[in-house]
């Protein structure tokens, strides 16, 4: 037992294992630990040690997986299986709320989650760094996965070393195994007579001396450790990580994606059997009248084909590999930056219950070589933990990540509660847009940033998130275009009607970046709703500006937004404001043509100014460059991204875009911060 | 924009074409939660199970079984027109079905085997999926359909939302039930990586592999499937049966197909075209099958 040469190793006999197995389940524990089913060694309930898998082993490769016969009565001489401990740590569906509809009222009613108390016999080296690396997303950063806590929390872990390895193992390289160093309660090597026990907490400390165990003699621990350190040399170092994100990163167009593509189903096996994947959907289940529903949370998968798809259709991830390129990318690149540790453990799952066998490790080699200089060391590495240091080259956006504040208490599951409001009425915008003002706000809500969106729900339909397009002390206004089922409910409400509304949500405009400067705001279509509450802001404190400037698009007359708005704006001496549409017919006087006409001739210099422009993505893209030229420095132009987004917290995985989660990080992003993930293709 | 009015009960009708009747048996089989649905629609057309009898028009028509003769390309035609909302249930309406087998046979030479008086048999040449003779506006696959699918449908036509039918493939609930994979610990042939989810991964669960019955998932990469079914040493022969199933005339299925008996490489059939709307209710957006549903704006 490496590096233990401290702690007190006690020895416990292969007869009296069951002792530990109820040891671990007094005071109504349950156990889950490996057990024979449907030919494979999957985690389930174990109510005593013959359930458990003695003499049975495991032969693993790509898209391969069979129990075999031990020639010994080994309890854990086999790997990894298809299941991992998140099954219960993250269970496949969760409730999340409950919402009703009773006359004009709505309310809203988080689940408790209320876990059972676990024990988790068996963790293996990677599967105890898949667990840190779940509690780096779902526990420790800003917001923080309700139910994931408390299931956390209540789970005692008996970890087990690795004397046996398959062949499609990479723990070495990833820093995570086969030996197992810290995070468990118990720690347990197995020898042919008995075990090796060692104890890291009081709890593990208690167990320990319920049990008729005696000292480990120091042959018995050189055996562990000479069991232990072969599986370190038969693994080597298959995966080059020094330098993996870079690599990868610096190759977003190699062909190999286009290759991979080829063989990959887009099945999600993978994403599915990855003990750190987290990505999930919520779901509506609802009585027939729409009055009472409940919100569940279920596994999603970057492979499925509405993960990535917003209104009207258009999907960022639409072709194969763009979603294997996102797997991949993510697990080895985008993760460090979003949570300074890689997304993979080496357990090789991916590899093993992928159905045509495609390996990850061939994958990483083939689109993101080691360079040829580095020759492979055949030695020893010492191992890494995956909470590694890896600095990212390029800062993420990430602010709270490294604070050690405690994050919010998520009683949803997803960050904050819904909190119902009132509308107080409702303006039509355009033919399908409206918008809808809303009363008896919360005052956390109130006091969102110009910016910022919530969450919307009526209940038994699926929450939306919608950009803020008015703050006032008692107002919240929402613009809504009707583009689906849940905007129609929505933009369908009369006064006195109720919604749930979650957040606010986002990093907002960073208006004090501009005080003292020269303000360029360019909106087209919708995109002007989120920028109002910043035009508000911005005339409201007008002396703190320099020269405002205001660029608003429409596609045609009809689709103009905020007529009285607008109208005001067009007759401030203190704002330069200028309009336009793409397509109008004779009734129309105003300029015709794209947004980026009204200024791309213009005479200011735009060197010491601070642009904020929100609109589709392409219009953006033409913005962008048109300001550019202009002289704008790619620090001082904000623009806001479009993703799917669910939970609106960072928690979900819908919303990423290269290192981003959109919702937490942006939407509001400048372009330097974006870099070239700003238009890329398939990102 | 209004809702549909909550008070508004809905006509529903059950129409049969070529099948088996196993479908429309599906939302008989909802027990309790059909006389919930009950209270809110009636069932006015429903032949399996009601005597008394209409000929529409229908808010809600659930289409069973395949076009395959003549007279029900035209039956097909006037319902159509019946039907405010049009939604093919099962394996035949949205596919062809089973029988569609015979799309890749010599009809008449089976027609004269079989039956001593063969010039009474109106049969068309192929066996096609009602949406390749009429718009249809959402369907639910299966052989038979999920009940749980059906009861999702009826009730998110009630209160007006998006039936949320999980748009995967069928590893995914494989997975989600804690299945295991079939082909990575058996190699047997299962289908469930390109084939759509709605089932609740039923076979695999009994240690069955899937054979395809709520057709193709999209994309469905059926050529790296085969790939792999062959280097685990399957003949073609053995991996175009596998294809030639319940929904062997799905688009992405029937280039793969080889029934047993077949005469031709492909049937003589067209493109399945993509379910879609013309009818709806006012002020409703389209209804579809799957896709995400509203954005942030």
């Amino acid at each position: 037992m490496p590096g233990t040469a401290e702690a007190t190793v006690s020895f416990l006999a292969r007869a009296d294992l069951d002792e530990l197995i109820q040891a671990l389940r007094a005071g109504g524990r349950r156990l889950i630990g490996p057990t024979v089913s449907d030919g494979a060694i999957v985690y389930d309930e174990i109510q005593q040690a013959a359930e458990l898998p003695h003499g049975w082993g495991d032969e693993q490769g790509p898209g391969h997986y069979r129990l075999t016969r031990r020639d010994d009565e080994r309890t854990f001489g086999f790997v990894v299986g298809p299941t991992s401990w998140k099954r219960f740590t993250f269970p496949p569906t969760v409730p999340l709320w409950r919402a009703r509809r009773d006359g004009t009222e709505v309310s809203f009613e988080s689940a408790e989650p209320e876990p059972a108390p676990l024990a988790f016999l068996g963790v293996r080296g990677c599967e105890l760094a898949a667990l840190g690396v779940q509690d780096r997303v779902l526990r420790d950063g800003p917001f923080a996965d309700a139910d994931f806590r408390a299931r956390r929390a209540n789970a005692l872990i008996v970890a087990v070393e690795c004397t046996t390895s398959a062949s499609t193992c990479f723990c070495t390289s990833m820093g995570t195994g086969p030996e197992v160093r810290a995070g468990y309660d118990l720690r347990l090597t197995e020898l042919d007579e008995g075990f090796l026990l060692d104890a890291a907490s009081d709890a593990g400390t208690a167990i320990l001396q319920r049990l008729p165990v005696r000292a480990a003699t120091d042959a018995e621990q050189a055996r562990a450790s000479t069991a232990v350190a072969a599986v370190r040399e038969e693994l080597g170092d298959p995966v080059m990580t020094d330098g993996l994100r870079d690599r990868l990163l610096a190759n977003l167009d190699s062909p190999g994606w286009a290759s991979v593509a080829e063989r990959c189903l887009t099945c999600a096996n993978c994403t599915l059997v990855c003990p750190t994947c987290f990505c999930t959907s919520v779901g509506q289940a609802s009585d027939l009248d729409g009055l009472d529903s409940t919100a569940e949370r279920h596994w999603d998968s970057c492979f499925t084909p509405g993960f990535a798809r917003v209104a009207g259709g258009g999907d960022f991830r639409a072709r194969p590999q763009d979603r294997y390129r996102q797997w991949l990318t993510h697990k080895f690149a985008t993760w460090v930056d979003q949570f300074g540790t890689f997304g993979c453990v080496g357990c090789g799952r991916c590899i093993a219950w992928c159905p045509v066998g495609i390996d990850v490790r061939q994958e990483l080699a083939a689109i993101a070589p080691p360079p040829e200089s580095a020759a492979r060391s055949t030695g020893v590495r010492e191992a890494r933990f995956v909470v590694r240091a890896t600095a990212p080259a390029r800062e993420p956006l990430v602010q709270a990540q490294a604070s050690p504040a405690p994050a919010p208490v998520a009683p949803a599951g997803t960050g904050l509660d819904f909190l119902p409001a009132v509308v107080r009425s409702s303006f039509p915008e355009t033919a399908d847009t409206l918008t809808l003002v809303l009363g008896d706000v919360d005052p956390a809500i109130l006091a969102a940033r110009p910016g910022q969106f919530v969450m919307v729900e009526r209940p038994a339909f699926p929450a939306v998130p919608i950009s803020i397009s008015r703050l006032s002390e008692v107002h919240l206004d929402l613009t809504i275009r009707a583009a689906g089922f849940a905007t129609a409910e929505l933009t369908g409400l009369g006064p006195g009607e109720g919604v749930g509304l979650r957040g606010p949500l986002g990093r907002g405009w960073p208006i004090e970046a501009a005080v003292g400067r020269d303000v360029v705001i360019v909106a087209g279509g919708i995109g002007l709703a989120p920028l109002r509450p910043l035009v508000d802001r911005v005339l409201s404190e007008r002396e703190r500006f320099g020269a405002v400037r205001l660029y608003v698009g429409a596609r045609t007359p009809r689709d103009r937004l905020f007529g009285l708005d607008i109208s005001e704006w067009g007759t401030r001496d203190d704002v330069e404001f200028a309009e336009t549409v793409d397509r109008a017919g004779a009734e129309w006087l105003g300029r015709v043509g794209v947004v980026t006409h009204l200024f791309d001739t213009a005479e200011w210099d735009g060197s010491q100014a601070v642009a904020f422009v929100c609109g589709p993505e392409r219009m953006m893209q033409a913005a962008a460059a048109t300001l550019l030229a202009r002289g704008l420095a790619p620090e001082r132009v904000y623009v806001t991204m479009e993703r799917h987004m669910e939970c609106g917290v960072g928690l979900c995985g819908h919303c990423q875009l290269g290192g981003f989660f959109v919702c937490k990080d942006g939407p509001v992003f400048s372009l330097a911060e974006l870099g070239d993930a700003f238009g890329r293709e398939g990102l | 924009m209004g809702r549909p009015t909550t008070a508004a009960r809905l006509r529903v009708g059950v129409a049969r074409f070529t099948s088996c009747g196993g479908c429309q048996l599906t939302l008989a089989g909802l027990h309790e939660a059909l006389l919930a649905v009950a209270d809110r629609v009636d069932i006015v057309e429903f032949a399996e199970v009601l005597s008394p009898r209409s000929s529409g028009p229908y808010d809600l028509l659930l289409v069973e079984g395949s076009v395959s003769t003549p007279d029900q390309a035209r039956r097909i035609s006037e319902l159509r027109r019946q039907a405010r909302l049009l939604v093919t249930i099962g394996a035949c309406a949205t596919t062809g079905g089973i029988q569609a087998l015979r799309n890749w046979s010599d009809g008449d030479a089976w027609r004269a085997a079989v039956y001593p008086q063969p010039q009474f048999i109106h049969a068309l040449r192929t066996s096609t999926p009602i949406s390749e003779h009429v718009t249809v506006d959402a369907l639910l696959r299966g052989c038979p359909i999920d009940p749980g699918q059906l009861a999702e449908l009826v009730t998110a036509l009630l209160v007006g939302r998006r039936a949320q039918l999980l748009d995967a493939t069928v590893c995914m609930e494989c997975k989600a039930r804690g299945t295991v994979c079939l082909i990575s610990s058996q190699g047997a042939p299962c289908l469930g990586p390109v084939t759509k989810s709605g089932c609740g991964a039923i076979c695999p669960a009994f240690g069955r592999a899937c054979y395809g019955c709520f057709g193709p998932a999209h994309p469905a990469n059926v050529e790296a499937l085969k790939a792999q079914f062959a280097d685990q040493g399957r003949s073609d022969e053995e991996i175009g049966r596998l294809f030639a199933g319940f929904t062997a005339n799905a688009p992405a299925f029937r280039a793969n197909a080889r029934p047993p008996l077949a005469v031709l490489d492909q049937p003589p059939v067209g493109p399945e075209p993509a379910a879609r709307i013309s009818h709806g209710f006012p002020g409703v957006p389209p209804l579809t099958a799957s896709g995400d549903d509203d954005a942030r704006q």
